[in-house]
């Protein structure tokens, strides 16, 4: 008991340096006869571009020891080591930009954009990370993504998440990808940066809204593994999906499956499949059916998004700052609103004609019209897919991490009491050796 | 931070366990604490920082009305600082906050994972029949999950597309941001209306009212401030401007109730020396002009600003305070979307005066021609020669017309002198100005460059009006003096056919409502007389109020600005 009291009072000892006295405060506030002088507004020097290069070259290395350590070393202590050190490097030291995610919108951009050029870096940190994701399976979301990372570090108690609400949870991911896309595409705006939920966190600062969003992820994060991996993050889409061709990827046993469920058990984002019995009696036939609902509804579903999508052109559109500035200063020149905003008269101060502002917003959401029709289509596709997938069975004979769900984190053989024998006997030949 | 799986020796695990669960409960703690602390903080900041701030901006409006309170000055000084301490107490205390609660977080996190980690059982195995069923349970679940994100997500797209989005078609058909010269001619756009030449578009203007006893008078409003300025009329808004040494502002009535629809308030830029004006020019002496589309206000402190119809403040621009001698006093004009404006200032060597047009828009400088004019006082018009508009101004020594367009300077003639207060009209074919106590001149303006000699059609030598500015039906042409003098001219000649002793002073300029004449003296009195080679008293309506401002006629009505109220007369439409 003393001990226990012991440890508790060191703990709160730990906790009273970060309550520092009140004291005076540090920068007394001018007063109108202090004689207080503006200081310069100076411009800081923008970031050499070498250091650019560097994140990549940090990148590529961290993604090769990643590997090494995941797959050929299977450490499952060496990877939250290299998990920690890539949320201080890119998250914290580099304030989580330039990040893989993030870079889907300026590829995305280049594509659609003539005018704008992709910084090579950007590039560099979209491509890499999927290069060795067909090879090595999710090795970046398991020990090198800052999002990732600071979300594994908070879990404290995973609570299985049941895996129907997990297939319904997924399409948010998809929706928003095919609308960082469509954004992204038509220039409206980078809104996986703009609402990243963790960037706040790394730069020590951000508004009301994106802390406490972060902040809801990370509570929920103390119990529900990587909640924003596995529900919203757009390159998780394209990473899960490029996972499935991978050529080498995380294996539980380093021999037979004794189907334990430790690995089940260890693993927090609901990664491993059981093993698979045969269809139950009378079951088979209703599901051929279901499939072959399934796979005449799918067209359905594409064209039915594709409507939806075409429908709510005008209120996509209203991400362009282009068409919100149009409809204010609309409403406002026609006496909908009352006063003028900061955006309105910075309009006004161009000289523009309102006629040019309303033919550009049209434009917009012409393309809107488009794109809308496109991401609509994309998810009723993806939602049609999912049906049809879940409508098939495949067989199983161990437990397996699923390609796709498997985070690389390296739990599921850490809890495998053959991978326990086989560094057992590696460290007993070890000493015989010696 | 480690899975643990191996076996612990039961004492010492369960003590462990206990001694990390009781940790991370503190943890938890200390984490609610500094949460609630920092979430207070926040609302502490959102709730007294804007009400101190508006407070302080309430304050500062104050003493811009009473700019030598000292005590107020004072109070400002002492909450300004207040504010101030306040802040960067809330922002320290943040920071501190929230790296305890990070203190806090980190134990939180390092001792539940262990507590975690020791008490957690093994899993149970399953059977082989049960995992089968199980398994067809499950995805028939996940398919149903499936279907209802889809369900949640056809919600979410119909409730975001029930917001409806603005349509830009209707606003696109509204044509030109500015109205024609043609619909300008029904209106009362700016001083003395289309041309500045005071004639009224219509004849069914009123001959009989008494402002005493409210006989033909359809409504009387006050007028918030002080003002020299005249009725501006776009159809059924009637637009004045008021001011004082601090305020200046611009208002909009009702032309059929007289109702006060909104009053735009004229911000200025601070300026070392206080601006001393002469009572009788005031500060707010300028009229308003609009392109029936938005209305536009300039006053002494060059100050202009330009409102859409709505009341909202468009733009804003401070041209400099002009240096004239009386205050500054001219009169704006539109163009198409342009703001024209007669900037003249100084004794004409030091090159200040300009001509200046602002994009209604946006208040841009669409064009600016310099002047080599002294300060003057009289307004500049647009009108139509031969198909062609021309913009002409006048000023000591010169008449001047420019393309409205660019600005590029068509004719001038020099033919006047001293200083020039009453406007030009364009009238019979001629251009006529006047010079004060002295002549007035007919110019015809179909020349280019210098025209002194060549164009000038005629003079009339026996005397002009010192303020108000001329009137004509384009076959005479009536000069009034600001004591008790009506002249008529003959348009054509110059020929002076008659002066008429009309009792009053007069600071209105005259104008014509078909064959009659309107005349309306200090005292508020219509003289109301027949136009032509011989003048005839028709009779005389009393508004009961100081009148300097010249009356506004449209359709029916008459807008007369006294000293304290706006008068709508006529009949109800």
């Amino acid at each position: 008991m003393m001990r226990f009291v012991r440890l508790t009072a060191f703990l709160v000892a730990l906790l009273v340096p970060c309550l520092r006295a009140r004291g005076e405060i540090r920068f007394p506030p001018p007063d109108f006869e202090s004689g207080y002088e503006l200081p310069v507004t100076t411009t800081p020097a923008p970031q050499p571009a070498w250091r650019e290069y560097v994140d990549a070259a940090v990148l590529a290395a961290a993604l090769l020891l990643a590997s090494h350590l995941i797959l050929k070393r299977r450490s499952r202590r060496a990877v939250f080591v290299l998990m920690l050190a890539a949320l201080l490097y890119f998250g914290f030291v580099r304030d989580g930009c330039i990040c893989p995610i993030g870079a889907i919108q300026n590829v995305t951009l280049t594509i659609f954009d003539s005018s704008y050029a992709i910084p090579v870096t950007a590039a560099i940190f979209f491509v890499v990370p999927l290069v060795f994701t067909l090879f090595c399976g999710r090795v970046f979301c398991g020990a090198v993504c800052p999002l990732g990372a600071i979300q594994d570090a908070v879990l404290i108690r995973p609570v299985a998440v049941p895996r129907w609400l997990e297939s319904g949870l997924r399409l948010l991911a998809y929706v928003y990808l095919g609308a960082a896309v469509l954004f992204a595409a038509i220039g409206s705006s980078f809104v996986i940066c703009r609402y990243d939920p963790f960037v706040g966190f790394f730069r020590m600062g951000a508004n009301w809204n994106m802390l406490v969003v972060g902040a809801s992820l990370l509570l929920i994060g103390l119990f529900v593994g990587r909640p924003y991996c596995r529900f919203l993050c757009p390159y998780g889409v394209i990473l899960r999906n490029l996972s499935r061709l991978s050529k080498r990827r995380v294996t539980i046993t380093p021999s037979e499956c004794i189907q334990c469920r430790l690995c089940e058990d260890a693993c927090p984002f609901g990664a491993i499949r059981e093993p698979t019995e045969d269809w139950p009696e009378g079951e088979y036939k209703i599901a051929k059916r279901r499939l072959a609902l399934f796979l005449l509804l799918l067209p359905v579903l594409v064209a039915g998004g594709a409507w939806g999508g075409y429908a709510l052109k005008g209120q996509l559109a209203r991400v362009h700052p282009r068409v919100r500035t149009a409809e204010r200063v609309y409403l406002e020149e026609t006496g909908q609103v009352q006063g003028t905003t900061d955006v309105s008269d910075a309009f006004r101060a161009t000289g523009q004609t309102t006629g040019v502002l309303y033919a550009d917003a049209t434009q917009i959401r012409h393309r809107f019209g488009i794109g809308g029709t496109l991401l609509g289509a994309f998810v009723g596709f993806v939602a049609g897919g999912k049906l049809v997938a879940l409508s098939v069975r495949r067989r199983r004979t161990d437990y397996e991490a699923d390609p796709a769900s498997c985070l690389a984190c390296g739990r599921c053989y850490k809890a495998c009491p053959k991978e326990h024998e086989r560094l057992k006997m590696r460290r007993e030949a070890a000493l015989g050796r010696v | 931070m480690t899975q643990g799986t191996k076996p612990v020796d039961s004492g010492n695990g369960h003590i462990w366990q206990r001694t990390a669960r009781s940790t991370a409960i503190v943890g938890a703690v200390f984490t609610a604490v500094f949460s609630v602390l920092l979430i207070a903080n926040l609302i502490g900041s959102a709730v007294l920082g804007p009400a101190r701030e508006n407070k302080l901006a309430a304050m500062k409006l104050d003493l811009q009305k009473d700019a030598t309170n000292e005590t107020l000055l004072s109070a400002i000084r002492q909450l300004d600082l207040k504010i101030r301490r306040d802040r960067i107490w809330r922002l320290d205390f943040a920071h501190r906050t929230a790296r305890a609660l990070l203190g806090s977080v980190l134990v939180l996190l390092v001792a539940g994972k262990i507590a975690y980690d020791l008490g957690k059982e093994p899993p149970r195995l399953q059977h082989m029949t049960e995992r089968g069923q199980i398994q067809v349970r499950e995805a028939k679940q996940a398919r149903w999950a499936v279907v209802g994100g889809l369900a949640v997500l056809v919600v979410v797209m119909t409730l975001v597309g029930m917001t409806g989005w603005v349509r830009f078609a209707q606003a696109q058909d509204e044509g030109p941001s500015f109205a024609s010269m043609e619909d300008k001619q029904g209106q009362w756009h700016r001083f003395r209306g289309p041309g500045g030449a005071g004639v009224s578009a219509y004849t069914n203007i009123p001959t009989s009212w008494n402002g005493k006893t409210g006989e033909g008078v359809l409504w009387k409003t006050p007028v918030p401030m002080p003002g020299r300025n005249s009725p501006v009329v776009w159809k059924n808004r009637v637009f004045l401007t008021g001011a004082d040494p601090n305020v200046r502002q611009v208002y909009c009535f009702d032309a059929d109730s007289g109702a006060l629809l909104w009053t735009g308030d004229v911000p200025t830029v601070p300026v070392e020396e206080k601006l001393e004006l002469m009572e009788d020019t005031g500060y707010a002496a300028c009229t308003a002009a609009t392109d029936g589309r938005r209305i536009y206000a300039i006053f002494p402190t060059g100050d202009i600003a330009g409102f859409d119809f709505n009341g909202r403040r468009l733009w804003h621009k401070n041209l400099g305070v002009p240096d004239s001698a009386y205050g500054y006093a001219s009169s704006l004009e539109t163009y198409e979307k342009l703001v024209l404006i007669q900037y003249d200032q100084g004794d004409g060597s030091e090159g200040k005066s300009r001509m200046i047009a602002l994009d209604g828009t946006n208040g841009q400088i669409a064009w600016e021609a310099k002047r080599d004019l002294p300060n003057s006082w009289a307004s500049p018009i647009v009108v139509d020669v031969a198909g062609k508009p021309q913009l002409i101004t006048i000023a000591d020594p010169n008449v001047v017309a420019y393309d409205p367009a660019n600005g590029r300077e068509i004719w001038r003639a020099e033919c006047l002198g001293g200083d020039v207060a009453p406007s030009p009209i364009y009238a019979g074919g001629l251009v006529l100005v006047i010079e004060a106590y002295a002549q007035l001149v007919g110019i015809k303006p179909t020349g280019q460059g210098d025209v002194s000699k060549t164009h000038v059609a005629w003079h009339m030598e026996e005397g002009g009006p010192d303020i108000c500015s001329p009137v004509s039906d384009g076959t005479y042409v009536y000069l009034l003096e600001s004591s008790d003098l009506l002249i008529c001219c003959k348009v054509e000649t110059g020929e002076k056919l008659y002066e008429e002793k009309i009792r009053g002073d007069f600071r209105a300029s005259p104008s014509i409502v078909g064959d009659r004449l309107y005349i309306l003296d200090m005292k508020g009195v219509m003289h109301i007389g027949q136009a032509g080679s011989e003048y005839k008293e028709l009779g005389t309506c009393e508004l009961g109020e100081e009148c300097y401002a010249s009356p506004a006629f449209t359709d029916g009505r008459i807008y007369i600005r006294g000293n304290e109220n706006l008068y709508g007369i006529g009949r109800k439409q």
